[in-house]
This record gives structure tokens, sequence and C-alpha cells, in this order.
């Protein structure tokens, strides 16, 4: 029987095995804009099955902007750290010999050879030589 | 690491009001304050119930709308209305998981009156100038209370605002370009067009809220202020509101139907005519001329599709 709006008086959700059992899964979305680009998180959704997860992906999240390719991941294989875990991330300030700051000197010692130093702007250009 | 965990209940708000300060966001797993959780919950399950709500009459306008180009496009928003209440459904229950409440609580609080929808979705649309009005002002007025949180300190409800807020801007100019062809048409249609204005005045006004909770008895702006859900007040809104639209409307050859609505120059704000706060209590509390319309289109849309969940089940 189809159910026009005003002969449905009384629905409960609470207890629908739909809404508040296992039916849905719950997903994390990421998509890349194109091929030479990363994946980036959309959002979360979600869904009764894999398949389904995939369309709602799309139909959700990229209806617009340009999309070469798509992950959905169910959220419980997804590792997170917990908020005292993320405390760990911060990176003590010494680290300049990990970075060229730490080799910084070598520009002007260059410049005493008459020479161009060969900095990160200058190597990632070579790509385009 | 251990000193978060084993902080007293005073420390961690302490730490938490600190990390806002400074700008961090709050992601669903952290700790936080039992109020914050309360007012996002509220906040976020209004707002996501209401675009879903929103959707639902403005769906009926498909097959009403002249012409492909505008069913399409109607069509558009109406999918973007609903992904929008996807979004901010899925933060809300992510919220409301260690409470052990979940979507199936969401629905059950909105037909058991908990939970409320925005004030302009109990009203009525007549023509479809409404139609065009609803995509130009209330869309414009729900990208003034929206982009007032793209820095909100949760960061999943500042993510899916970013991606609404977005989305909001092809909504405004669908709702301009149907405008723009009422106001240039026949004396018929422009007539039509001031009529829905003159209809939609007062629920656009009472859109932003109450100035305070001494007009209607409460609201949620103290709370969402404190913990930077927003940085605006309503009446701010609201002001802002009226100097983006008032002036547009104007230069359409339209009026506003309040003899009294003037720019002060010296306080630097707008004055009107306040809309009927009584109405708007009793338009939030379902008894708008067609909240049970509505709530029933909403029951019936998840009966009617029974077949598709039963389908995907076997």
């Amino acid at each position: 029987m189809k159910i026009t709006p005003g002969s449905v008086r009384h629905w409960k959700h609470k207890g629908d095995k739909y809404m508040s059992g296992t039916f849905y899964n719950e997903y994390e979305v990421f998509s890349k804009r194109a091929p030479d680009k990363e994946f980036i998180h959309q959002f979360s959704l979600t869904a009764p099955n894999d398949e389904i997860a995939k369309v709602m992906a799309q139909e959700n999240f990229l209806r617009r902007e340009p999309v070469s390719d798509l992950w959905v991941v169910r959220r419980e294989h997804i590792l997170t750290l917990s908020e005292g875990k993320k405390h760990s991330l911060k990176r003590l300030d010494n680290k300049d010999y990990r970075n060229t700051k730490g080799y910084g000197y070598l520009r002007k010692k260059w410049r005493q050879y008459e020479q161009n130093p060969l900095d990160e702007k200058e190597i990632m250009g070579w790509a385009k030589e | 690491m251990e000193a978060v965990t084993d902080m007293s209940e005073s420390g961690k708000y302490e730490a938490f009001m600190k990390r806002i300060e400074d700008g961090d966001k709050i992601e669903m797993d952290d700790w936080m304050p039992d109020e914050y959780r309360t007012v996002l919950i509220k906040l976020i399950s209004m707002h996501g119930i209401s675009e879903i709500m929103g959707a639902l009459p403005e769906k009926e306008w498909v097959p009403k709308a002249p012409g492909l180009g505008r069913k399409l496009g109607i069509m558009a928003k109406v999918q973007d209305e609903m992904g929008h209440g996807q979004l901010l459904l899925r933060v809300s229950e992510d919220l409301m998981k260690p409470l052990g409440r979940n979507r199936a609580d969401i629905m059950d609080d909105l037909f058991e009156e908990r939970l409320k929808f925005h004030n302009v979705f109990h009203m009525r649309t007549h023509t479809w100038a409404d139609a065009g009005l609803i995509g130009w002002l209330v869309d414009g007025a729900a990208i003034i209370t929206q982009t007032n949180m793209l820095g909100a300190s949760y960061g999943p409800y500042a993510r899916a605002l970013k991606r609404i807020c977005a989305e909001e801007v092809f909504h405004a100019q669908h709702g301009e370009s149907i405008i723009m062809a009422l106001a240039e048409g026949s004396p018929e249609q422009r007539k039509m067009l001031q009529d829905a204005i003159d209809r939609w005045w007062p629920s656009l006004l009472m859109f932003f809220g109450p100035e305070s909770k001494d007009t209607t008895g409460s609201s949620k702006q103290d709370a969402t202020i404190k913990y930077q859900i927003r940085t605006k007040t309503n009446e701010e809104l609201r002001q802002s509101f009226l100097s983006k639209y008032v002036p547009r409307i104007h230069s359409l050859g339209l009026t506003i139907p309040d003899d009294t609505l003037r720019f002060d120059e010296a306080t630097k704000k707008w004055e009107y005519r306040q809309p009927d706060w009584k109405e708007f209590k009793q338009i939030i509390g379902n008894e708008g001329p067609k909240s049970q319309d509505r709530l029933n289109l909403r029951r019936a849309a998840y009966e009617n599709n029974a077949w598709v969940r039963e389908a995907l089940e076997a």
C-alpha cells in the first residue's frame, strides 16, 4: 500500500532494525582530483554494504569537482591515534640537520665561489628542463 | 602523555578551552565538556534535519518548474540539500555515539517534537516565485549563518560547513536566476515576485532567531559563542543579512513590507519592525501552516522507500 502524507500518524524509529541495528556500516571516503595528485579525505558516510558505499561516496561528495580515483574504507579498518598520542606528533625544534635550513650557510659560500646555490626551487625546476 | 589522561575534570576543561583559544580543532574522539557535546548535538541535528525537511517540499517544485533547464537546476539543488543532511547527520551521530544514541533517536526526536526544524520550512510555498525566493533569500540567510561558523572549533562540523557553503553559492545563484527572470518579466510575473517577498519577509527576519533568550525563553547563542562554534550573535547576523539584501531587493524595484525599515547612520544599524516572536514559537513548535504535513512527508518517505532497504538486506 502506498503511504501518502497524512496517512501515517505513528512512526517509531527506535527499535527499527534498519535505523538502530547493525544494518549500516560506517565508511570514510578519500578521492583524488587527478592522476598526479594525492588522495585527500572527503568525509564519512553510512551504507549497508561496500557496493552501496561506493555509489554513495560518488553521489554524496563528488558531484562537481574533477575526480580520477576513489577509495572507500570501513572506518573500523582505519588505525587512529588517541588524543594523548597525538602530542607525540609534535616535533622538538632541534632538527635543523634534517632539512635545508641547517645548510643555509652554503648559499653564502657558493656566492664566494661565484656559483648559484642549488636550492629546492632550482632543483625541483629541473623537471621542466 | 599520561598527564593528559590523569588530569582532573577542571584541568581537562581548562586544557580544552586553551585548545579552542589557540585555534586548535576538536575531533570526535577527543575529550570535550558535556555541555559542548550537548550544544553541538542540538545545533547540528537541528541543522541536518532542517536540510532534509527543506528538501522534501522543495522537490515538489521539480515537476512544476517551468522548462527542462529549471527542472534540472532545482533537482540538483534538492540533491545537494539531502547531501547536506547526510553530512550533518553523520557529524551528529558520531557525537551521540558515546551517549548510546543514534540516527533513530534523531528521527524520533523530530517526530516527538523534541527536535525542531527551521521556521522557514514550516511555511507554505504558493508560486514559482516562492521557489525562487527560497533559493535567493532563504539560502542567502543560510549562507550568512553558515559562513559565520566556518571557523567552528569542532573540526568535523567546520569541514562539513566548508563543503556546504561551497554548494550554497550555486543555490544562491540558482535563486537569483529565477528572481531575475521574474523581475524582468511581465507585470504579472513582477507581481508574483512582490507577493512572494511580502509573504516571506517576516519568516526571513525570524530565520536568525530572537535577539536574546528574553524574547522566546531560550537561545543557544551564548553557549555557541563561548565555545567558539560561531562568532556573531543572532542580531548581528540579521543586520548583516539586511545590509547585503535590502539594497538588492530595492535595486530590482521591489519593496519590503515594512515602512519603518531604515538604516540609522548614527548607530550603523538597521531599524525594522520586529516579527511576531509569539508566532515564531508556535511555528517552531510544529504549529506552523505546513508543520504537520512536512513531518508526514518525511514519515511517508521512510515508509514508501522501505522496499529499498529490504532489497539491500536480501
